[in-house]
């Protein structure tokens, strides 16, 4: 790579002026980058969708997939093309097949998702570089250009799919107007069911041509953002401002050379030494002086001990720059405690305030586990909506309840003989006799007869409950008692002392032969 | 009480005006249900809306008879009947009535709208916009129309039946709040059951005549001042406090209740107690029962309700939100 080569002018740019250079760049070596692309990638695709003819997707996702691998092709064709040396398409076909082996599971694995894929893909496939160099290498020329080669990345996943779409809509365009009647939209949803696997694997062929349009530009526009902060870096516009320079000074300098020699010779001073200044030397061949040459290699000081001394100079100031930074950790391992050594703090200090960072820290998780519950318990009936419900078949089990209609109806709060009390209760308090009769018998009726009566029943629910569960004579004197019980209760009448004392009679043969039996 | 023996002009016996009351009754029950098969709680509702003097809403998918018992209802009942089939460009004068200017006598006269009758039958009310379905909102609660700046009052008993179709269906308008609550009961006609169906389709296709009235020949039973004369009797019957006390329970129980946005009002309270007054005579009974309030409860809270949001949402019902209030409030005991 020689400077002076260079096809573009080399002075520092804004990000995005780098990037317009980019497209200049593109679209110089347009016929190039399409022919060497369309020849990549094109008959990939063909051979993708032949073997896997069944599944687009997949076939889309490979093609997708495999886009940094094909990036390396239009790279190397900008970056011989930059200094003049455009290679053909044979050329760089060949060339390729050398460059897309280096660092290929990198490529396709954890470096596929970055978003600044081309602007670090020339710090891979020019300066050669991995590992560690590699990442400080790649430290420092993200400093300032990252923004623009993410931002790069994301409008050409926009271009990308405007593109794309805009052929689908131009295909669309070319269905005759009839047949767009006719077309099942929802049956264009379900392709594999209709054998129209065709269908999908041309969008595939779309993108693929979406891919032919972009994917150079955007390579060349990662590419200009790298030579940019390079330059910005290296300060190449002031090497290229010396260079020319040296270029045109350099044989006014042998002139000026000769011309004393000459001088010193004839002592006769020659009266207009600047108008003989006109001549410029070539540059000498700086090919022959390589450090390689076996001529220096042969040197008391060798090219391979200046390297060494080089490397070591390097490792010193002001090339490496070492800074001390003081930070505060904890002691988790004896290294950095020792590192930390310079803090010098009581050792009770020390152990408060990691005892108090502990504590602080258990209590911010209890806080938040609280919270999270409290947030599930808050909003249970909200959330409750997306449980799906399944009706749990409960074991009926009823549970007698022992206090009904605001009263005690446990056989043991009923006086053991209950038509005794109802008739020593009639005389005076009639609605309170009658009440303890009713209440007795729902007594039994939940006890004996295990009737689910609950508080909200009327006592013409209770009759149609009894209906099926109890025997008929019960039945005939839950009727009477229900009758008398409304009317005393709701529509004031008393019923006649014979009734009462027949209800009565009634309650003990009924219950007294039940008692016996 | 439609022979000359009225109870107006001998000593009044009460109970025995009460059996005549509920005798009457009876028989009004037993010719409906001859016009409208398998339909016996419906009946029974309207009869007791027609007691308690109250308004009532009908609602069912098309051709289960909902106008045909309204007019089974008329045709029992020697008053005047009006129909009013709504449709979306009837005029709120439509209803009323309105002033005309007569040519002859130079003179504005006032035309009398359907409205002037005892039994006004509302077809598919909620056909008409909110405008038109408004015009009804002065005389369900006033028993009054105010044309041309007077107040006119319709004819005692005045009973509106309105028949809707689902709110769901196409075109229709549902009817806002302030009318929906001067109803006292909104009933939901359902299919009949299998034996009733059969029972149906066998009479009307022995005849040759596709309308259930002209095959069950129906004769006027009572007229308008019976009709008063029960209304007057259910409203005497004695109402106990613990009664009175359940109805209002029950109606507050849905503005407390969860899962409705919206409870009933102290209409509802009122009409239940009129309801079960009502229900109470139909029944032949004495004295209003809990059971009388229960049986109420529903078509008197259903349109007075509205379910909350989230309740809608997972498909239940108001029905059965009722029915489930309906259970955790306790019935009334000594």
């Amino acid at each position: 790579m020689r400077l002076t080569d260079s096809q573009a002018v080399i002075r520092p740019r804004s990000p995005w002026e780098a990037l317009d250079l980019g497209v200049h760049l593109a679209r110089t070596h347009a016929g190039i980058l399409f022919k060497s692309w369309a020849l990549l990638t094109l008959p990939l695709l063909a051979l993708l969708t032949l073997l896997l003819w069944d599944y687009p997707s997949l076939v889309f996702l490979l093609f997708w997939w495999l886009k940094p691998l094909f990036d390396r092709l239009p790279l190397h064709v900008l970056a011989q093309g930059l200094f003049g040396d455009t290679p053909s398409v044979r050329q760089a076909l060949q060339a390729y097949l050398r460059l897309a082996k280096g660092q290929l599971i990198a490529s396709l694995t954890w470096r596929r998702f970055s978003l600044q894929r081309s602007f670090l893909l020339p710090v891979q496939q020019l300066e050669g570089l991995s590992g560690t160099p590699r990442l400080t290498r790649v430290r420092l020329l993200t400093q300032h250009s990252s923004r623009t080669a993410r931002a790069l990345t994301l409008i050409g996943v926009h271009i990308e799919l405007a593109l794309y779409l805009g052929g689908l809509g131009l295909v669309y365009l070319f269905i005759p107007a009839q047949m767009v009647e006719q077309l099942d939209w929802f049956k264009l949803l379900d392709v594999e069911a209709h054998g129209l696997l065709w269908i999908e694997h041309l969008t595939n062929l779309i993108y693929a041509l979406v891919l032919l349009i972009w994917e150079p530009v955007y390579v060349a526009c990662g590419f200009t953002l790298y030579l940019n902060r390079r330059t910005i870096l290296e300060g190449w516009d002031i090497e290229l401002a010396f260079r020319r320079l040296r270029q045109r000074l350099l044989g006014t300098a042998y002139a000026l050379v000769l011309a004393s020699c000459a001088g010193l010779l004839s002592i006769q001073p020659v009266p207009a030494l600047a108008d003989e200044e006109t001549a410029v030397c070539p540059l000498p061949p700086s090919e022959s002086s390589g450090p390689d040459t076996p001529r220096l290699l042969n040197q008391p000081l060798t090219s391979e001990a200046a390297r060494q001394q080089i490397k070591a100079e390097l490792e010193k100031p002001p090339f490496r720059n070492e800074e001390k930074h003081l930070e505060w950790h904890f002691g988790h391992n004896s290294s950095q405690t020792s590192s930390s050594q310079d803090l010098t703090l009581p050792g009770g200090l020390l152990w408060f305030i990691r005892h108090t960072a502990q504590l602080l820290e258990v209590m911010l998780w209890t806080l938040l586990g609280l919270g999270l519950l409290w947030i599930l318990w808050h909003y249970r009936a909200g959330l409750s909506h997306f449980i799906p419900r399944t009706r749990k078949a409960r074991p009926v089990v009823h549970v007698m309840p022992e206090h009904l209609f605001g009263l005690d109806v446990t056989p043991e709060s009923l006086p053991a003989d209950l038509p005794a009390e109802v008739e020593r209760l009639w005389p005076t308090h009639p609605r309170e006799a009658l009440g303890l009769l009713y209440r007795g018998l729902l007594s039994r009726l939940l006890h004996d007869f295990q009737l689910p009566l609950r508080e909200a029943h009327t006592e013409g629910e209770i009759l149609s409950l009894g209906e099926q569960r109890i025997p008929a004579e019960t039945q005939r004197y839950l009727h009477e008692v229900t009758r008398h019980w409304q009317g005393i209760a709701y529509g004031h009448r008393l019923p006649s002392t014979e009734a009462m004392k027949a209800l009565c009679a009634s309650w003990r043969a009924l219950f007294a032969t039940k008692a016996r039996a | 009480m439609t022979d000359s023996t009225s109870p107006v002009s001998t000593p009044p016996d009460p109970a025995a005006q009460r059996q005549r009351a509920s005798q009457l009754a009876q028989a009004l029950r037993q010719a409906l249900s001859k016009a409208l098969i398998g339909q016996s709680s419906i009946i029974d509702d309207v009869l007791t809306a027609l007691i308690a003097g109250g308004h009532v809403l009908i609602e069912g998918a098309p051709g289960l008879g909902k106008t045909l018992l309204v007019r089974a209802l008329a045709r029992c009942f020697d008053g005047s009947f009006a129909r009013i089939q709504f449709t979306p460009d009837l005029m709120p004068s439509d209803i009323t009535g309105h002033a005309v200017y007569d040519l002859t006598t130079e003179q504005f006269k006032l035309r009398k709208g359907p409205a002037f009758t005892h039994l006004l039958l509302a077809d598919e009310i909620n056909r008409a916009p909110a405008k038109t379905q408004a015009a009804l909102l002065e005389v369900m609660q006033e028993r009054q129309i105010t044309l041309e700046g007077r107040a006119l009052p319709v004819p005692q008993p005045f009973m509106v039946l309105a028949t809707q179709n689902p709110i769901e269906q196409e075109g229709t308008y549902p009817l806002p709040e302030a009318e929906l609550d001067r109803f006292m009961f909104k009933l939901y006609i359902d299919y009949p059951s299998e034996e009733d169906e059969r029972l149906l389709v066998r009479q009307v296709t022995r005849s040759t005549r596709s309308d259930m009235l002209d095959i069950i020949p129906l004769r006027p039973l009572l007229q308008a001042k019976d009709i008063l004369a029960m209304q007057k009797i259910a409203a005497e019957l004695t109402v106990d406090e613990q009664v009175l006390d359940y109805a209002v329970r029950l109606t507050r129980a849905t503005r407390q209740g969860a899962g409705l946005a919206l409870g009933a009002g102290p209409r509802a309270s009122i009409a239940l107690i009129r309801g079960a007054r009502a229900r109470a005579l139909l029944r032949g009974g004495d004295f209003v029962l809990p059971d009388d309030i229960k049986q109420c409860a529903l078509p008197v809270l259903r349109h007075r309700v509205r379910l909350s949001p989230e309740l809608e949402i997972d498909g239940l019902s108001v029905d059965r939100l009722l029915r489930q209030l309906l259970d955790q409030v306790p019935a009334p005991r000594l």
